[in-house]
């Protein structure tokens, strides 16, 4: 997690961390503090000055006695004083809806399908209930994961087949970087080769994956991933949509170029696309509670797609 | 000395409350206690002072109870304590390296939205229980939570303070109707937000993505204490997902065919909603075929003649 400055909740809150941790298992280094908690140096210290700063007026009574010298040597030293505090309370419902909401996340995920540290961790968080029942038989996924997941930690590259979009094949060797769980859909963020950046590739378009002998690159450990799963792209299209409540989340699965406001009870916007040829399977999903206003062009695409699959599945007249 | 900041005052609020007599603090015992407290302007500012730390040691989970010596006089008559237990861990409670790498990674599935700050403090305390190295193999892996349905922040809200909340909702095929519930926890199953909520005495559940109005508080709080229907009513919900069963017939070796994991060309799915399940079938267009039930048939087809009218 990257480290970062927090409100004073929170810094209440990780005063009382600390002094969990230093009064059970002893002087800490700041550092190690910093590490730990995910936080900088310096809100730890500000975190300690909560601690050690504390006292009673009426009682004169200080409630913790710092080590100066020890905290000068980049020590967090302390011994309780007039207080019987000795850690932070029990989970607020918030904190423990956020951790057990997770939970369910994670354990929705064909990786962590049958992880018992997980379903224990549930059971202690008392987050009662079994794990859901994916619609997904995943198991092709998890296999696919963890030998994705070997290849990063092994810090390999891999050689797959990408199907893209347009339903196009292709073999790449990528250097993986990270696995990612973005609504229903996995991508591995990785180096491409071919195209020589970080790019995304759902997984269920990826098969035969193997790792190589093949360490990953200079330009892929010096990359930065960006926030977004999707690669700016020079042919990109802009495409205007009309959505029923319900079906909100389209604007969530694609850049957005306009953000949607609501028009007579839909979610009007705009978003970008690589290529046209890919939107009409996500129009097609929504049964008729997403509409492409503009171009016409992507309008008779989503059309011509759903009538496709139609004439598919006609029943047709006996021999 | 300095002025105390707002986290050192809650920090010493805390300490001066658990060292309170049985009878707890009065509001002047607290005022002339914590020295943050005398830096306030006025009376009034530091009653403003008072209520809002109040409320943010509740937020944090800190039981504050308060003890009415005088009916008559509430102002002057009421004591605050910190109840009992509420900073007594169960004794035997340790994480493993594993369990903490997985509370970390679900923690950091927020990703900066609305659970995250509770979820970064709730690990802190989790790892404040003793030192156990996180498990970093989990490193590499970065599951990303999306809850951006804009029911989601007044619900949770409402559910951390126990507040009945009124919204539209429109089911499959049907117009949207109010509903007043006392909304008691969010979930998510198979990608979807689901809202477990109390309407009348019955445990319902929610999609939110079909709440097509701003959630409302009423104005009524609620108490509920009946945490053996919850743990019902989410069996309920496993059953019927498992009672649900689809059968399709996929093209071998199209993306319909990795996506579902298939192993013949006939898959078998269980599902929780039929229209969600119509949704992530019609994705995958003549890659696959319905074969059962009849219902989903039917609204696979209903939605492709949609698709076709709307954009005729």
């Amino acid at each position: 997690m990257p480290k970062q400055e927090i409100d004073a909740a929170e810094l209440y809150d990780l005063s009382l961390s600390i002094v969990g941790l230093v009064l059970s298992d002893g002087d800490q280094k700041i550092e190690d503090l910093a590490n730990r908690f995910s936080v900088s140096e310096k809100v730890i210290l500000k975190a300690v000055r909560a601690i050690t700063d504390s006292e009673d007026l009426t009682k004169c009574v200080t409630h913790f006695h710092l080590n100066f010298d020890e905290l000068e040597d980049g020590w967090v030293s302390f011994a309780r004083g007039g207080t019987n505090l000795e850690g932070p309370p029990l989970l607020s419902n918030r904190q423990l809806s956020s951790i057990a909401i997770g939970l369910d996340y994670l354990a929705s995920l064909p990786q962590f399908a049958s992880n018992k540290a997980l379903s224990d961790l549930r059971k202690i968080l008392k987050n009662s209930g079994p794990v859901p029942v994916t619609a997904v038989a995943a198991s092709r996924l998890g296999e696919m994961l963890q030998l994705i997941q070997a290849a990063i930690s092994n810090q390999r590259a891999i050689n797959c087949e990408y199907r893209n979009q347009k339903g196009e094949q292709s073999n790449r060797l990528i250097d993986p970087l990270l696995i990612e769980l973005r609504g229903r859909k996995h991508y591995l963020r990785g180096w491409c080769h071919i195209n020589e950046e970080v790019r995304s590739f759902r997984l269920d378009r990826i098969h035969s994956v193997e790792q190589t002998e093949e360490p990953i690159s200079k330009e892929a450990r010096a990359a930065a991933i960006p926030d977004d799963v999707y690669g700016s792209r020079l042919d990109e299209q802009v495409v205007t949509l009309a959505a029923q409540p319900e079906a909100t989340e389209v604007f969530w699965n694609f850049p957005v170029a306009l953000e949607p406001t609501l028009e007579k009870g839909r979610w009007v916007g705009r978003i970008r696309v690589g290529s046209l040829e890919g939107l009409p399977r996500h129009i097609v999903r929504y049964g008729g509670m997403v509409e492409v206003l503009e171009p016409k062009k992507a309008r008779a695409m989503v059309a011509s797609f759903a009538k496709e699959i139609l004439s598919d599945t006609e029943p047709k007249d006996e021999e | 000395m300095a002025n105390q900041t707002p986290a050192e005052r809650l920090f010493t609020l805390t300490c001066c409350l658990l060292a309170a007599p049985r009878i707890g603090l009065s509001k002047q015992d607290i005022f002339s206690s914590v020295p943050g407290y005398s830096e306030a302007s006025n009376d009034d500012a530091r009653d403003k002072m008072f209520e809002r730390d109040k409320s943010e040691l509740r937020n944090a989970g800190v039981q504050l109870e308060v003890v009415q010596i005088d009916e008559f006089e509430p102002e002057v008559g009421s004591r605050y304590l910190i109840a009992k237990g509420s900073f007594e861990w169960p004794a035997d409670f340790k994480l493993s390296a594993e369990q903490l790498g997985l509370a970390e990674l679900a923690a950091r599935a927020w990703n900066n939205q609305q659970f995250a700050s509770s979820a970064r403090t709730a690990l802190a305390r989790l790892k404040s229980r003793g030192m156990v190295e996180v498990n970093r193999e989990l490193s590499f892996l970065s599951p990303r939570l999306l809850a951006r349905h804009s029911a989601f922040q007044p619900l949770a809200q409402a559910i951390t303070e126990s507040k009945t909340v009124i919204f539209e909702y429109r089911i499959p095929d049907g117009q949207a109707e109010a509903r007043e519930v006392n909304p008691l926890k969010l979930r998510l199953i198979e990608g979807e937000w689901v809202l477990l909520a109390d309407r009348q005495g019955e445990l319902r559940n929610y999609l939110l993505r079909r709440i097509t109005s701003k959630v409302r508080e009423t104005g009524a709080n609620f108490a509920f204490k009946r945490t053996d229907l919850v743990e019902k009513a989410e069996q309920d919900l496993v059953s019927h997902t498992q009672a649900n069963q689809a059968v399709i017939e996929v093209a071998e070796d199209s993306e319909a065919w990795w996506h579902f994991g298939a192993s013949s060309t006939e898959v078998v799915l269980n599902f929780m909603d039929e229209s969600l399940l119509a949704e992530d079938l019609l994705e995958y267009g003549n890659e696959i075929k319905v074969i059962s039930p009849e219902s989903l048939r039917r609204r696979v087809h209903t939605g492709l003649e949609r698709v076709v009218s709307l954009h005729a």
